[in-house]
């Protein structure tokens, strides 16, 4: 089951060991590949949520076989819209996926724009580099869109633990936790600053019920595994970066007069 | 002999040393390490390795001016901008808009995919489509029009399309793709600028701007422009005017009704009533032509008036009558007359102050008048003809729409060669013209024009405007309406050929990409290309051929790679590696002058008007008794003293004072003052006019955080004797009324400023273009709460965006020009009331109509025209009927 149309891409020559790897045999780490397949899934669902419209394609999965695991989470979707008007189901969430993550004054879904205010800046660098040496380079779908957009990054975890997966499975340890190693990095690193807080923004601003439900699991998720990852120190230095937020500085009308001249 | 011993390695010791070479240590340091900054620009490294950075040469577009620039990239980011020093007439400098203009590229309120509305008209609501949708969807409604017009056989159909920019710098793009469609409809801005200026110029001389060379004159008369800090050529007119008035020595005299800092930067600063620069001048002309002081043989050779002509005409404007009008001294105005005819070179230069009234196109042909008559023009130092450059387009190039357009050549304004915008939805929503595709680049009126809130009606009513794309990568006020946004790419990352008379050595520049296009957004000429293939995909229309170009580069490649010279030089080649072209020379560390590889400076040249003509030229020419040399029906030069000159660009190639072509619609030929209506004005009102700051454009800047941290609110200008009669202080809330409505802003105290006029900057009060420029963060904080920009974060202090002025500003149109005159509103102004909160605007939509049924009387067949004009000589009932222009 694909449900990622990632535009993080293997690149040109670039892991085919990989590849060839997720053909092999599995091996005896039953548990820990079916493990790593389950994450590898769930952020991949994450970064399909966050990183594109959804279409009929997806829509096909999230009330098909993908119902009844969401339904459990606690994600449901409002049947009677689904079912009656697949149609315009899929408009209105394309209408609020651009409000909020595309057009001039949406919560910018890229870390360049939380950490630095402005696009492509070096945290676009940071994911670059860390695709690459997974072995992916980055392609856009659509004009404006840049390798730190929080989906995609979500759906390089799920790709990492995949692979850590595909290692598991020809008893490649050594890869595995090499893997596994690049996962946790990345997730720690590049998402764990600020993924987390960004969801909260977003889902406060979100109208419609897809999306403020898939902020929250998806804030929830990202929480849960930080917090393994983490040392106390560590967590707590995240939990305050994600609440960074702008300050409204004092302002004394009085100390500047109207004209400022 | 000095031995190891012998040293005193003490710590007194090493300071006393140091001591002593520190008093010399001019000539103890390294001759082989010079500061970065000596370098004088060119040349820029990376901070955190040391690395140069790449160099990347551009046109600038923050604003009209078209500075040379260099942009600095670093790992595929621009990460500083500096002036182009190869630049003859920008030497290396840019402006606070220039160096801040990358900042447009990577903000994160740019619009970087196609947006197609999916809510009502301006509701906010859009899904994300890709280029190539976009541009199909555009072709089908172009297509739509087109298959119409084809079905009826009315090729007035196609006036329907219609473009409207306000800035369009794309070399003629636009044109091509407009014309391909068989559109006349394109609209451009200029008569919310300087076009009264323009026309005031063109049928005096030819070209609509001039050139002062300000570095070499002796004596400048400043009327109503800030070019210290924005107008025409502002970076390189201020570079030339300080050269002149510090190097030089030369004096500097302003009119202008606010202490602008040009104003407060000059030798002498008056404040005329608005709208009485044109008696001023007239009265400096009246006293140089009674007292002898103008230049005779000039006078004889090139103008198409007589000295007694001129002076019988100047007799009723003395400067008593002046002051009369302007408020400023008889005495001041002789004096200065005088200083101006007898010190050599003179010049005046002027902006809006004077052309931006009903009637600016006399004000314009007034100044211009008082360079002619002291024999100034195009002499060193002088009042010089813009210099600029021409390139070809490429072939073929498609032929202009076969019927005239009504929005683009108003038959009642047959003078206002640069159109009159302003009147446009008026027009249409009066039912004299039909639109079915607008299209808008560079362009936000219902921020930018008078009475704008009625442009906001306007484009909001499906059945004025069935369809409309916008080609902004910003959510102005004006593209938040639109049906379908097609984002070009900022103007650091797409082509353009350019060449501004921004000084006196003629050249050529381009725009190209610094980087690659952001994101994977496209440029609008290749939009252009895609729309017009998909219009015409089979070449059934046989338009296809007008935009085959494999790629943009290609197309400029077509410009650029046969111009004579050029074409030596490395043609397209040689643009991209310098970004400007010819190189004159190298800038002088020490003078900032231009100089050739010896030192020596580079002269401008001067005395274009008196380029001989060939012998092969003037062979089967015939003369006329006013020396005008004509060949196959032309105009070619004229005769002097039996010798060819090319002479001016009019029809008798002399400077015409004396207008026929104004005579006909029954305006007076010569440079006359006419009494405004705001003269008349009721004792407690005041005169409302706007301004320019040096750090923003109109409209383009707000959202740029170093710009608007610099500036971000425009409180009004009071004189402090206007504000007590009112009982008001500086920081007071006033409520400012005009017809159309009111503002809620506060008042600026300050002593510069006329006591009868309230001025009100531009670039504030924004309704949208970004979270910055409507401190949204601030707002709806959450909502725009990205978290950790620092700058952002921290660093915006300021909780006031401004009030912008133009939804009481009354629509007024100049009868010649055709300009706004955006000085000649009548308010009054108040403390606020109560209840009224900052930045309240109430404005009715109903005065603005009426407003433009008012203007429409001074138009050439209205009735205060006539009225206004009863000393023209002219058969008032049989004036020329309200006629379209052929062609376009």
């Amino acid at each position: 089951m694909d449900l990622s149309q990632n535009t993080v891409s293997p690149a040109r020559g670039g892991a085919t060991k990989c590849e060839e790897a997720a053909v092999s045999p599995a091996g005896g780490h039953g548990a820990r590949a079916a493990e790593c397949d389950a994450l590898a899934g769930l952020y991949r669902f994450l970064g399909r949520c966050l990183e594109e419209e959804v279409d009929a394609d997806f829509l096909a999965l999230l009330t098909g076989p993908l119902r009844p695991a969401l339904t459990e989470i606690g994600l449901v979707l409002d049947d009677s819209l689904v079912q009656s008007d697949a149609a315009a189901f899929l408009a209105s969430t394309a209408e609020e996926f651009t409000a909020l993550f595309v057009a001039p004054g949406a919560v910018s879904p890229y870390r360049s724009v939380f950490e630095k205010g402005r696009n492509f800046q070096e945290p676009c660098d940071e994911a670059i580099a860390a695709y690459r040496q997974a072995g992916l380079e980055f392609q856009n779908r659509y004009s404006g869109e840049f390798p730190d957009h929080v989906g995609v990054m979500l759906g390089f975890v799920g790709w990492l633990a995949e692979r850590e997966a595909e290692s598991l499975g020809v008893a490649d340890e050594v890869a595995a936790d090499a893997w596994r190693v690049r996962r946790e990095t990345f997730l720690l690193e590049q998402l764990g600053p600020w993924a987390p807080g960004w969801c909260r923004r977003a889902r406060i601003l979100a109208q419609h019920a897809f999306y403020r439900q898939v902020l929250e699991l998806t804030e929830r998720v990202l929480w849960h595994d930080l917090q393994a990852l983490a040392d106390r120190r560590r967590f707590k230095e995240l939990e305050r970066l994600n609440r960074r937020a702008p300050v409204r500085l004092d302002y004394d009308a009085d100390f500047r007069k109207a004209s400022g001249l | 002999m000095i031995t190891r011993n012998s040293l005193n390695l003490t710590r007194r010791g090493f300071m006393k040393l140091g001591g002593t070479a520190a008093a010399v240590a001019a000539s103890l340091e390294s001759r082989r390490l010079v500061a970065m900054e000596q370098s004088l620009g060119g040349k820029d490294f990376s901070a955190v390795t040391g690395a140069e950075r790449q160099a990347v040469p551009y046109t600038c577009l923050a604003c009209n001016i078209e500075d040379g620039g260099v942009a600095f990239v670093e790992n595929g980011r621009i990460v500083k901008l500096e002036g182009n020093m190869d630049h003859p007439n920008t030497r290396g400098k840019l402006c606070a808009k220039g160096n801040a203009g990358y900042l447009h590229v990577y903000d994160p309120d740019r619009i970087m995919t196609p947006l197609q509305r999916t809510g009502k008209r301006g509701e906010g609501k859009w899904k994300r489509i890709s280029y190539d949708e976009a541009a199909t969807i555009l072709a089908a409604k172009l297509r739509q029009v087109i298959d119409r017009s084809e079905r009826e056989g009315d090729p007035a159909i196609r006036n329907e399309i219609v473009f409207k920019w306000g800035r369009n710098r794309t070399g003629g793009a636009v044109s091509r793709f407009m014309h391909a469609l068989g559109s006349n409809t394109m609209v451009n801005h200029t008569n919310i600028c300087e076009s009264s200026k323009k026309v005031g110029l063109e049928p005096s001389w030819g070209p609509d701007i001039e050139s002062c060379d300000w570095a070499n004159t002796k004596y400048i008369i400043n009327f109503g422009s800030n070019v210290l800090e924005t107008a025409y050529f502002m970076n390189p007119n201020a570079q030339r005017l300080v050269d002149g008035v510090v190097a030089n020595k030369a004096k500097l005299v302003s009119f202008d009704v606010r202490l602008s800092n040009t104003a407060g930067y000059s030798d002498e600063w008056y404040a005329p009533f608005p709208g009485t620069d044109g008696a001023i001048a007239l009265a400096m002309a009246h006293v140089i032509m009674n007292e002898g002081l103008y230049d005779a043989d000039f006078v004889r050779d090139w103008t198409n008036v007589t000295a007694e002509q001129l002076i019988a005409h100047l007799k009723p404007y003395t400067p008593e009558f002046a002051e009369e009008e302007s408020g400023v001294p008889a005495r001041d105005i002789r004096r200065i007359a005088r200083e101006f005819a007898t010190t050599k070179p003179a010049t005046t230069f002027s902006y809006r102050g004077p052309c931006k009234h009903l009637w600016g196109a006399y004000q314009e042909a007034a100044i211009h008048m008082l360079n002619v008559i002291t024999g100034n023009v195009e002499t060193k130092g002088g009042y010089c003809l813009p210099r600029g450059m021409g390139w070809p387009q490429p072939e073929p190039n498609p032929p202009a729409g076969k019927v005239p357009s009504v929005l683009a050549k108003p038959p009642l304004y047959p003078l206002a060669s640069h159109a009159v915008s302003t009147n446009v939805p008026y027009m249409i929503m009066k039912g004299e013209a039909k639109v079915s595709v607008w299209m808008s680049y560079y362009d936000n009126p219902v921020y930018a024009y008078p009475s704008s809130h009625l442009w906001k009606d306007f484009l909001t009513d499906e059945s004025h405007v069935p369809f409309y794309v916008s080609f902004s990568p910003y959510m102005s006020e004006t593209t938040e309406l639109a049906d379908l946004i097609i984002p070009d790419v900022t103007y650091l990352e797409r082509h353009d050929p350019e060449s501004m008379p921004s000084g006196l050595y003629p050249c050529l520049s381009i725009r190209q990409p610094v980087i690659k296009p952001l994101g994977g957004t496209q440029e609008f000429r290749q939009t252009l290309i895609d729309v017009i293939r998909k219009v015409d995909p089979d070449e059934a229309l046989g338009v296809r051929k007008y935009f085959a170009f494999d790629t943009v580069e290609d197309w400029m490649r077509a410009h650029f790679d046969n111009i004579p010279g050029l074409k030596e030089a490395g043609g397209w080649n040689a643009l991209k590696e310098k970004g400007v072209w010819p190189i004159y020379g190298k800038v002088d560390q020490e003078t900032a002058k231009l100089v050739d590889r010896n030192g020596n400076e580079v002269e401008a040249e001067y005395g274009l008007h008196r380029k001989r003509l060939s012998a092969s030229e003037i062979a089967d020419a015939e003369i006329d008794v006013q020396g005008t040399i004509r060949k196959n029906g032309h105009a070619i030069g004229v005769s002097i003293n039996g010798r060819g000159h090319v002479g001016f660009g009019t029809g008798s190639r002399k400077i015409e004072i004396y207008k026929e072509g104004w005579r006909e619609y029954g305006f007076n030929p010569m440079p006359v003052y006419k009494r405004l209506a705001s003269r008349e004005k009721k004792p407690d009102e005041l005169v409302l006019t706007t301004y320019k700051v040096n750090v923003h454009t109109q409209s383009r800047t707000s959202s740029l955080k170093v710009l608007a941290e610099l500036y971000h609110k425009n409180p009004a200008w009071m004189n402090p004797g206007t504000a007590a009669a009112r009982d008001i202080t500086d920081g007071d809330l006033i409520r400012v009324t005009s017809p159309l409505g009111y503002i809620v802003t506060r008042a600026h105290v300050t002593e510069g400023i006329h006591p009868e006029v309230i001025a009100i900057s531009t670039a504030c009060g924004h309704d949208a273009y970004g979270r910055l420029a409507q401190l949204k963060h601030r707002e709806a904080d959450p909502e725009y709460a990205l978290g950790g920009d620092p700058d952002v974060t921290h660093n915006v202090w300021w909780d006031d965006k401004g009030v912008h002025p133009n939804p009481i500003i009354r629509l007024a149109v100049d009868p010649i020009g055709g300009s706004q005159g955006w000085y000649d509103t009548v308010v009054s102004v108040t403390k606020a009331e109560p209840g009224d909160m900052y930045g309240d605007v109430r404005v009715s939509t109903e005065q603005a109509m009426k407003d433009y049924d008012e203007t429409l009387r001074y138009a050439y067949t209205g009735d205060l025209h006539r009225a206004a004009h009863k000393e023209v000589d002219v058969d008032w009932d049989n004036l020329p009927k309200p006629a379209l222009s052929v062609g376009h």
